[in-house]
């Protein structure tokens, strides 16, 4: 990496890399994500008391927000797959910096997504019923099983790669404070970085970022397949698992830029973060962009073609009714745009990119919504004799206060984690730096 | 200027409380009731008879619930109360004929039933008579015929009616099935009716058994009668081979398919051996720590 050549030595790095305590503008971030997460508790606290009434979803739509949300956290945590393993895995040094990122956005991202589910069924005591009664011919619980195991090599997958960096952080007891040493001790003052540990560790990450990838794909597939195994317009395809995959692998990156960049500009890691980062997975978003256009392009244009009597309500409120604004908004701002603007070598200078970044992610936001509510509202067989109102959904507030929540607390994991651990991976970054000066 | 006021005021209020006085309008219009009086005898048993009560709105008859009547036989007196009843959410009501009213039933060969709503708020008195001669409907086969025989009572005796529509039908579960494309059979001039079955294939219960079912129904002379009589016509019913406790994708969870077991459980075992090991390779890293 050239950047990596104007790095002076290796204390220097450890000194640059080293996490490092919150500001004022820290803290009042943090205080901002707590104060969002506890009006999202206390919407929870009402949902709890008075049940799922104080929600919007009725018969018709009865997936409303949440499930929007989940869909979205799933897709966001793939990115811990693509970044980590498929890079690795593929030989891409340049991603190497940008894999603690990865992996800390795929941990917070799952968490909330298994919170999130719970919020959506309601009665949080009846979540032990899955495993009791569950029926593993329901894809509900191939979910629940391939959500746990997803968590569990992700925790590992970030677990691995931090013992090298915790031996370097025990050694600066009065930087990390008391508390904080006594975690690292905890975590792994165990590391001594001896040639046998080494080839212990490095087989396991190779196993994990083996493992990652098929269970990535199979935790966004059977999240899809919660929809295509539902007969209802929109679900009934057999694009969807591919169409999901493809959405979230892009989302993954979209949010990765968008961290790279608040992470590079706050912590000032301009050395180790560079332009030629940006630059690239630029191209990589750019390309995942195409492909999850192909795959839109794919599951509407048919449906459109043939306009079946019993989907063209459907296709025509997403197309020209009530939701055109937020679909074609999705299509622009989170593909379209995105694409235009990465073609285009200033696009991928690191603020373009990052504007890009929050496009995307909020444009798949508004996508996951889209994939949930429109459906619901078309039924195959329309209810009869419902009240007025169960044919349109808008979250009350304490859906919209749930779900706000849920993305603050997410933010807060990753932000908390950046406080505790290495952004950039300092041990790794150290071996690039002797092997490049080789 | 005073009495200009006064007289003002004084028009004013009395313009005021006349406005509120009802007095000289004319009272609202009530509706008219249509009540129409059905009688019944099914296999010759106790006869019952069957209140309709219906009303005209834009045009068009719509059925009257909760409307009471009193139900009389032969005449409109106290002494001959069938019963009182009032009518269902169908707009019905029935009442069988009372052991109380055995004497007068067996005292004539004809009967008028009497029917009367004494009005209320919203609808005028009104009343309904049907008059029925006494007759009965009985059911045999010959062969693979269906015959039916409509008697009634004239005098003391049992008469052969020529004539009168009967309907020859096998009983099904939500409506009756007719025994051949034929809808209806006149009897002829010994009171007899009949038909040939031609439902060979029609499925009875796990013996074969169905139940032929005679009707004559809305007869102006002798109402609706029925009988019916069950035979061994019908194929027997096999239960249709059902998967409900074989292993399917839509059985519960102690039948899930064994492919799928195997598969599922395959993947999960395999994948979480993995994570095992290499839970177990940090206890190993850490072990070679701890040693050095």
């Amino acid at each position: 990496m050239k950047n990596s050549k104007s790095i002076a030595s290796d204390e220097q790095i450890i000194q640059d890399l080293l996490p490092r305590k919150f500001k004022t503008s820290g803290r009042i971030w943090v205080s901002l994500l707590i104060a969002i997460c506890l009006v999202g508790i206390y919407a929870y606290y009402r949902q709890l008391r008075y049940g799922l009434a104080v929600t919007n979803m009725r018969d018709y739509v009865s997936w409303g927000i949440y499930i929007s949300n989940f869909v979205f956290f799933v897709a966001i945590s793939l990115v811990g797959s693509l970044i980590t393993a498929v890079f690795r895995l593929a030989g891409v040094k340049w991603g190497a910096p940008l894999t603690r990122i990865a992996e800390m956005i795929a941990v917070a991202a799952i968490i909330f997504a298994s919170i999130i589910i719970i919020v959506d069924m309601g009665s949080p005591e009846r979540f032990y019923n899955l495993f009791i009664y569950g029926r593993i011919q329901s894809p509900i619980i191939w979910d629940v099983i391939v959500i746990t195991t997803y968590f569990f090599i992700s925790i590992l997958l970030l677990y691995y790669p931090l013992l090298p960096d915790i031996k370097i952080l025990l050694r600066f007891k009065e930087k990390s404070g008391p508390g904080l040493h006594k975690f690292y001790s905890f975590l792994g003052s165990f590391w001594t970085g001896s040639h046998k540990q080494y080839l212990l560790s490095k087989k396991a990450i190779y196993a994990l970022c083996v493992a990652i990838i098929p269970v990535a794909f199979t935790i966004h597939t059977v999240t899809s397949w919660l929809f295509a195994t539902t007969y209802r317009p929109g679900w009934d395809s057999t694009n969807f698992g591919a169409y999901f995959i493809a959405g979230a692998f892009l989302v993954g990156a979209g949010s990765v830029v968008v961290a790279m960049y608040i992470f590079r500009t706050w912590y000032h890691l301009e050395k180790y973060i560079t332009p030629d980062h940006f630059d690239k997975m630029g191209r990589v978003l750019v390309l995942l962009c195409l492909l999850y256009l192909y795959f839109n392009v794919n599951e509407f244009l048919t449906p459109f073609f043939k306009m079946k009597e019993s989907e063209a309500g459907y296709l025509n409120d997403m197309f020209s009714g009530s939701f055109a604004p937020v679909f074609w908004f999705a299509i622009f701002t989170g593909i379209l745009l995105p694409i235009i603007i990465l073609l285009f070598k200033q696009g991928r200078k690191p603020l373009p990119m990052f504007i890009v970044g929050i496009m995307v992610v909020v444009g798949a936001w508004f996508k996951r919504y889209l994939i949930v509510t429109p459906t619901l509202l078309h039924p195959f067989m329309p209810m009869h004799d419902v009240p007025e109102m169960y044919h349109h959904y808008f979250p009350s507030w304490e859906e919209w206060a749930i779900t706000s929540g849920s993305l603050a607390g997410a933010m807060l994991i990753i932000t908390l984690l950046c406080r505790i651990f290495p952004i950039v991976p300092i041990q790794e970054t150290i071996n690039e730096h002797h092997e490049t000066a080789k | 200027m005073k009495l200009l006021n006064k007289i003002l005021f004084g028009s004013l209020s009395a313009i005021f409380l006349l406005s509120g006085y009802d007095g000289f309008s004319q009272a609202p219009d009530k509706g008219s009731l249509s009540v129409a009086i059905n009688y019944f005898n099914d296999n010759n048993k106790i006869p019952y008879v069957l209140v309709r009560v219906k009303t005209k709105v834009n045009g068009k008859f719509k059925t009257v619930p909760g409307i009471p009547l009193k139900l009389f036989l032969n005449k409109d007196s106290a002494g001959l109360l069938i019963g009182k009843v009032v009518t269902n959410e169908s707009g019905e009501a029935t009442s069988f004929i009372p052991p109380s009213l055995k004497k007068e039933w067996s005292a004539t060969i004809k009967h008028s039933f009497h029917a009367s709503f004494m009005g209320n708020t919203k609808y005028d008195s009104t009343s309904a008579d049907l008059t029925v001669g006494k007759a009965k409907i009985l059911i045999d086969t010959v062969g693979r015929s269906v015959v039916a025989t409509v008697l009634e009572l004239k005098d003391t005796s049992w008469t052969p009616v020529k004539g009168v529509d009967v309907m020859l039908a096998v009983k099904r579960l939500g409506a009756d099935l007719n025994i051949n494309e034929t809808a209806t059979f006149a009897t002829d001039s010994t009171g007899k009716a009949s038909g040939d079955f031609k439902r060979d294939t029609i499925p009875g219960d796990l013996k074969g058994n169905i139940t032929l079912v005679a009707k004559v129904v809305d007869n102006d002379q002798f109402g609706n009668l029925s009988i019916e009589k069950t035979v061994h016509w019908g194929s027997k019913f096999v239960s249709k081979a059902n998967d409900f406790n074989e292993r399917t994708l839509f059985a519960t969870r102690a039948k899930a398919p064994v492919w799928l077991l195997f598969i599922a459980l395959g993947i999960i075992i395999a994948v979480w051996t993995v994570l095992i090991l290499l839970v177990q390779n940090i206890l190993r890293i850490k072990k070679l720590g701890q040693e050095a």
